[in-house]
């Protein structure tokens, strides 16, 4: 990392009376990277991304958006593009007049939006209220990406999305990267974010408890599986194995915790019989959470 | 200013439109049906029995008769509809300013393009402000036309227009208050509720300041009285009818827009 960060959180504290949402938490996006922030539903990761976009004054320390505070400096406004985390706007406005009007005020052609909600598959000339859940938020990005942004800041991009449409949007963020942009990327959603960011944030009760490249993250990772096999199985088959921390055993299942690769638990159980399929148990987070915290 | 009040206003243009086709079927109405109250000599005197407290909120000050164009006109639509009508829409739109438009959302949405606070505010309630002028020119534009036809000559052009714009300028005093609780932080239900509850209690303090004395001081700080007081209609414009209220519609402004620069979003 050579240039200067475009996104620069600095012990940042925002309390709300005597709650801490965020507490001194630091991180850094540069240029033409994508950072994934990870955690938990209420961690605190909507309050920093508000924080960070001017709409709510830090308690302590700082955050910077391309080296000034987005509350403070208005035209660096123009130069990020910001998905809420509960995007919505009035039902019955339509896409296309809300994708000229924001053109406009950032001052970039307004064909820009209408070519990029095609590229999307979105009708931009129905009403936001008759949209469906996954084209409401398409709307969203539209609005996010439509000027050409150097700092695109996303708080859970993905919901409502299906996998197509999921893959869009991982292409607009890699896109964006491509051309320069700093991305932060909100989710409580692991894959996702692995399959786009180059580090990862990760928060918890309002603190950072990781912030690594996504690989060092993966090779800590804790997963959950659902072994199933043709015989009933015992939980000793798997006791004693590298990076298994928990086996409860069900019939012929077998519910296992793995911290790190997979690969010796997976050993153990394909020798001690016929395994019939591997499933991921959840999506993974909180396990992964409570295995950074307790690092 | 365009990025922000025009589409504010383009936003809000059907209902707009509405309230507009509303406002001169009003007007019909009231003017067809002066011709048959003019000659009515019983209504003068059932209406001159009134105590003064009924016959103030009626609009009709000392002496004015009823079947007088003056009289029926205040007493029939100066006095209560047409502020009523501007109220209600003032009101809501003051309060949708900031913080309707907050919690649909599209407050923060729009904070996040380069438009600062202070200009977003404004912005916003000088839209509402336009709306509201908008309404009482186009009341103006049907109550000029409807007066020779209606019989209701004797009221001057000079006396329609301070009546109307002086109504105006009270209703932009209590949509001033709503925007300037929504800027300060309130929710939108809030902010509907104190600048509704302020104009009640405005309307009911001008009859009761007419039977109670002690109330008097109270009541002679309400824009209420300030219009009903002044009599606009009659007595033509005053500070009191219109210089006051703007005044005190810019500082409600000033003060929800410094608060609201303030704050942090909801």
């Amino acid at each position: 990392m050579n240039a200067a960060p475009a996104i620069q959180v600095d012990r940042l504290t925002r309390r709300f009376g005597r709650l801490v949402a965020v507490d001194d938490v630091s991180f850094a996006v540069a240029p033409g990277q994508v950072v994934g922030f990870l955690g938990p539903n209420g961690a605190g990761k909507s309050t920093t991304v508000r924080t960070l976009m001017g709409f709510l004054h830090p308690t302590a320390g700082s955050c910077r958006v391309l080296g000034v505070w987005p509350g403070r400096d208005v035209g660096v406004r123009g130069r990020i593009g910001y998905l809420p985390g509960d995007f919505r706007i009035e039902a019955g406005m339509r896409p296309s007049d809300l994708f000229a009007w924001f053109a406009r005020v950032r001052g970039v052609p307004v064909r820009w939006g209408n070519e990029l909600a095609e590229r999307l598959d979105l009708d931009v000339s129905r009403p936001f209220g008759t949209l469906s859940k996954g084209n409401r938020q398409k709307v969203g990005l539209v609005q996010a990406f439509l000027h050409r942004p150097e700092v695109v800041v996303l708080d859970e991009p993905s919901t409502g999305l299906d996998p197509g449409s999921q893959r869009e949007l991982l292409g607009l963020v890699r896109a964006a990267a491509a051309r320069g942009a700093a991305v932060l990327f909100s989710s409580h959603v692991l894959p996702e974010v692995e399959r786009v960011a180059d580090r990862v944030a990760v928060l918890r009760d309002g603190r950072l408890i990781a912030f690594s490249p996504v690989g060092d993250l993966l090779d800590h990772a804790r997963h959950r599986l659902e072994l199933s096999f043709t015989e009933p199985v015992s939980a000793d088959v798997l006791q004693g194995v590298p990076g298994v921390v928990g086996v409860q055993a069900d019939g012929r299942r077998l519910d296992v915790v793995v911290d790190g690769p997979v690969g010796p638990a997976l050993a153990a159980a394909t020798a001690s019989g016929d395994l019939l399929r591997v499933a991921p148990i959840g999506d993974e987070l909180e396990d992964l959470f409570f295995a950074e915290a307790e690092r | 200013m365009n990025a922000v009040l025009v589409p504010a206003i383009r936003r809000r243009r059907v209902g707009l439109l509405g309230w507009s086709l509303g406002l001169l079927a009003l007007v019909a109405l009231v003017a067809v049906s002066y011709p048959a109250v003019r000659g009515n000599a019983e209504l003068d005197r059932t209406f001159a029995q009134m105590s003064p407290a009924v016959r103030s909120l009626l609009g009709l000050g000392a002496g004015a008769a009823l079947t007088s164009p003056a009289g029926y006109l205040n007493s029939q639509f100066f006095a209560n509809l047409l502020p009523v009508m501007l109220l209600i829409f003032g009101i809501g739109g003051g309060a949708w300013a900031i913080a309707g438009d907050e919690a649909a959302g599209m407050l923060e949405l729009l904070l996040a393009n380069p438009v600062s606070r202070p200009h977003v505010a404004v912005a916003r309630f000088t839209a509402v402000a336009v709306m509201i002028c908008g309404l009482a020119v186009v009341t103006l534009a049907a109550l000029l036309a409807a007066r020779e036809p209606a019989g209701l000559g004797q009221v001057t052009p000079m006396h329609l227009t301070a009546a109307v714009a002086a109504t105006a300028a009270m209703a932009l005093v209590y949509s001033a208050l709503a925007f300037a609780v929504g800027a300060g932080g309130g929710a939108r239900a809030t902010a509907l509720a104190t600048a509704g509850g302020a104009a009640v209690v405005g309307f009911v303090l001008e009859g009761l300041g007419q039977a109670v004395a002690a109330l008097r001081p109270l009541r002679d700080l309400m824009p209420w009285h300030w219009l009903l007081a002044a009599d606009p209609l009659v007595h033509g414009a005053s500070w009191r009818a219109l210089g006051l209220p703007l005044a005190v519609t810019v500082v409600l402004c000033a003060a929800g827009t410094v608060a609201f620069v303030r704050r942090d979003l909801r």
